[in-house]
């Protein structure tokens, strides 16, 4: 394992802990854990390479992500939330079947790389909802990010300032 | 709290109104029309489900302004999900967020109107004082300034090959050059209906409500006899505790395309067309981003100054035409249009300052293979567009993606990215052409975008194709007006905000005459 993946490894056990999530002892019941559980799996996937290398930090900006996420939700027309809190329990169930089919191993074992072909996999969906799961995710994930003011150094962006 | 405004957020009983004229929707129609009819002396009543925002509450973020200045939080999708929409929803309507390009309706267009829906807008009926009076009004003007560099671009990617461009008119007075119009203008340059028209309404005596979002009319034997309306919560979703009743001699709707036409069917209207929520346009967009060396800063400037309307009106018809411009370059709006995820993405973020982004708006509505979407209800009553995106289109997406990645190597560019999630960036025009010739148009692969929603109550002379008449009165309920950019029988081809300012004014004073 090199350090990349190390560090990458710890912030995602991190994110899990902090959720309460220890392994796939995971049952799709509740929709806020759904959500909560989906995003802990993604997200430091999805921010792989914009997250700061600091695992603090970085469990930072995914804790604020996070909760840009919930705030924003309510904003959407109770039809879109519906749907989403419906693709969260769908998503939460089919990484736990892949889990327990053995396709993949246990979520804080995953790597990068494995999330990300998750991710992958369905863009590249013949379902639709599977595909317009990984856009309504990049969209409302990415943009909670980089929403952030404290998320721009990398990206040198700074809007005006002035009295 | 100004005077004669009310926000129906903090109501805590049922109430009632009357009024001359109540006008449903404060954005580009409902703003001029609030205008002109106070100072005609009506005793007039705008309604408006987004908040009362000014100035002082424009902080340039994004993380504030979508979700309190834009329909469903600027992630407003249609039925599919394939096509992102950007309308505005707040006091001043799109315009208090729009990008400020001003264009006069393009003849051609005028031109189809007149000879598919019977429109004739020359000679008594002619815009052009309209434009005058539209132009004068809100301070409209050619930019003096240089353009930013992503507009610059443009300039010179059309320079380079020979291209038509021209400068951009602006709705601005004392602008500070910010970039920042998409998030609410935080120094009242930007002449919105905002800090334009509504003030001067409010001081003529007209009563704003904001926060009220209204839910059906009322109507018998061609007449609308009352509105049923609720406040909305904290997220602008309506409430069902409060009820807001309001009876007027006139109605007019001015809530936007997508939201006139979902309140019409709401209250099932009379809709023997069966037009009504139908042919709703977009100008459906794709986006070409592209790395130079040099700095952009995007999102830095007037965030359009220069367009190009070299493939707008293609001599062969079975071509669609496509309007080229820029975006201004924010981090969430390009974080989410930027294909890709993980390390690829953030190298991608990490050059945002580098990113040049051009757009093409295709002219939807001109062919028959391109007759725009549906608006329907979903459970909540609430509207969603259904818009196919047909073989003819895509084709003409596809062109706009080669016109693009043409213009920007044409202008310097190092690296072209076709914003589709099969592209990648690509180094040389050869390279890209051969790329976005193979890419598979098809929906949720190419990204495609809209700030320009139009339609959905077309204007037309004859019943049977439209549902309002050419002077924007329902065809069938006689105390009914629809003004705003849903009685555009077509796209325009043009940023839509002039044209709607100006039809307005005309109806207005038409309709004051026959009030009067
Ligand atoms: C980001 C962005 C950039 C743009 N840039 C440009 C540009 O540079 N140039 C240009 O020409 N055009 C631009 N446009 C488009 C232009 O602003 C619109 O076409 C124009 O404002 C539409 O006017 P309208 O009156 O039809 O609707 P709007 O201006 O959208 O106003 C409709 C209002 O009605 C309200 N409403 C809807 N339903 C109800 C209801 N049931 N009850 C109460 N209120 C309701 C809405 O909340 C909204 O505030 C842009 C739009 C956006 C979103």
């Amino acid at each position: 394992m090199d350090r990349r993946q190390f560090i990458f490894r710890g912030l995602a056990l991190g994110i899990s802990a902090s959720l309460g999530i220890t392994g796939w002892q995971y049952y799709a019941s509740e929709s806020d854990s759904n959500r909560d559980w989906v995003l802990s799996a993604l997200l430091p996937a999805l921010l792989y390479g914009a997250l700061p290398k600091d695992t603090t930090l970085a469990q930072h900006e995914l804790a604020r992500t996070q909760t840009a996420i919930t705030d924003f939700m309510p904003y959407l027309p109770v039809s879109q939330q519906q749907e989403l809190a419906d693709l969260f329990a769908l998503l939460a169930n089919r990484i736990s079947q892949l889990a327990l089919s053995g396709h993949i191993t246990a979520l804080p074992q995953l790597s990068v790389n494995q999330r990300l072909a998750l991710l992958a996999s369905w863009r590249d969906s013949y379902l639709l909802v599977l595909q317009q799961a990984y856009h309504g995710l990049r969209e409302l994930l990415y943009g909670a990010y980089y929403g952030q003011p404290e998320h721009w150094l990398p990206i040198t962006y700074t809007a005006p300032k002035f009295c | 709290m100004t005077a004669n405004h009310l926000d129906a957020s903090q109501f805590t009983a049922n109430q009632h109104f009357t009024a001359d004229i109540v006008i449903i929707g404060s954005g580009a129609g409902g703003g001029i029309a609030a205008e002109q009819l106070t100072n005609a002396g009506f005793n007039v009543l705008l309604l408006e489900e987004g908040a009362y925002y000014r100035s002082n509450d424009f902080v340039m973020e994004e993380r504030w302004a979508y979700p309190n200045l834009y329909q469903e939080g600027a992630a407003r999708k249609t039925q599919d999900k394939s096509i992102g929409i950007l309308q505005g929803r707040t006091v001043g309507g799109s315009t208090t967020v729009n990008w400020t390009t001003s264009i006069r309706t393009p003849p051609s267009t005028l031109d189809y109107w007149h000879s598919e829906f019977g429109l004739n807008f020359t000679g008594e009926n002619d815009l052009a004082p309209f434009f005058q009076h539209a132009e004068q009004r809100l301070s409209i003007q050619p930019w003096p300034v240089p353009p930013n560099a992503n507009n610059a671009k443009l300039q010179q990617g059309c320079e380079a090959l020979g291209w038509q461009y021209t400068v951009i008119n602006r709705n601005v007075n004392g602008c500070a050059n910010l970039g920042y119009c998409g998030m609410g203008c935080p120094i009242n340059a930007k002449q919105s209906m905002l800090v334009s028209t509504i003030p001067t309404a409010l001081s003529n005596g007209a009563r704003l409500i904001s926060r009220l979002s209204v839910r059906k009319l009322l109507w018998q034997d061609h007449q609308v006899t009352g509105l049923e309306a609720v406040p909305v919560d904290a997220h602008f979703q309506p409430r069902s505790d409060i009820k807001v009743t309001i009876a007027a001699t006139h109605y007019i709707v001015a809530g936007g395309a997508i939201g006139s036409a979902a309140l019409l069917l709401r209250s099932a209207v009379p809709n023997p067309s069966g037009r009504l929520g139908k042919h709703t346009y977009l100008h459906p967009t794709v986006i070409s981003g592209a790395l130079f060396a040099d700095d952009i800063n995007g999102h830095s400037g007037a965030p359009q100054s220069i367009y190009s309307d070299q493939f707008v009106w293609p001599r062969d018809n079975n071509v669609a035409g496509y309007k080229l411009e820029v975006p201004p370059i924010h981090p969430v709006l390009m974080a989410t249009k930027l294909i890709g995820t993980g390390e690829a993405h953030a190298a991608l973020m990490a050059q945002l300052n580098k990113l040049q982004v051009c757009i093409a708006l295709q002219r939807d509505g001109f062919h028959p293979e391109s007759q725009g979407g549906t608006v329907l209800l979903d459970a909540q009553q609430q509207p969603v567009l259904d818009y196919p995106i047909t073989d003819y289109m895509w084709q003409g997406m596809r062109q706009a993606l080669l016109s693009m990645a043409e213009l920007q190597f044409a202008a310097g560019a190092k690296q072209v990215l076709p914003i589709h999630h099969d592209a990648k960036l690509y180094s040389s025009l050869p390279e890209a052409k051969a790329a976005i010739e193979q890419l598979p148009m098809v929906k949720l692969r190419q990204t495609v975008v809209s700030a320009h929603v139009m339609g959905g109550c077309n204007m037309s002379v004859n019943a049977n194709n439209g549902v309002v008449k050419q002077n924007g009165r329902h065809h069938q309920l006689q105390n009914l007006s629809v003004f705003d950019g849903s009685i555009l029988p077509t796209s325009l081809g043009a940023n839509p905000q002039l044209t709607i300012f100006a039809l307005i004014w005309r109806n207005c004073q038409l309709l004051i005459k026959e009030l009067m």
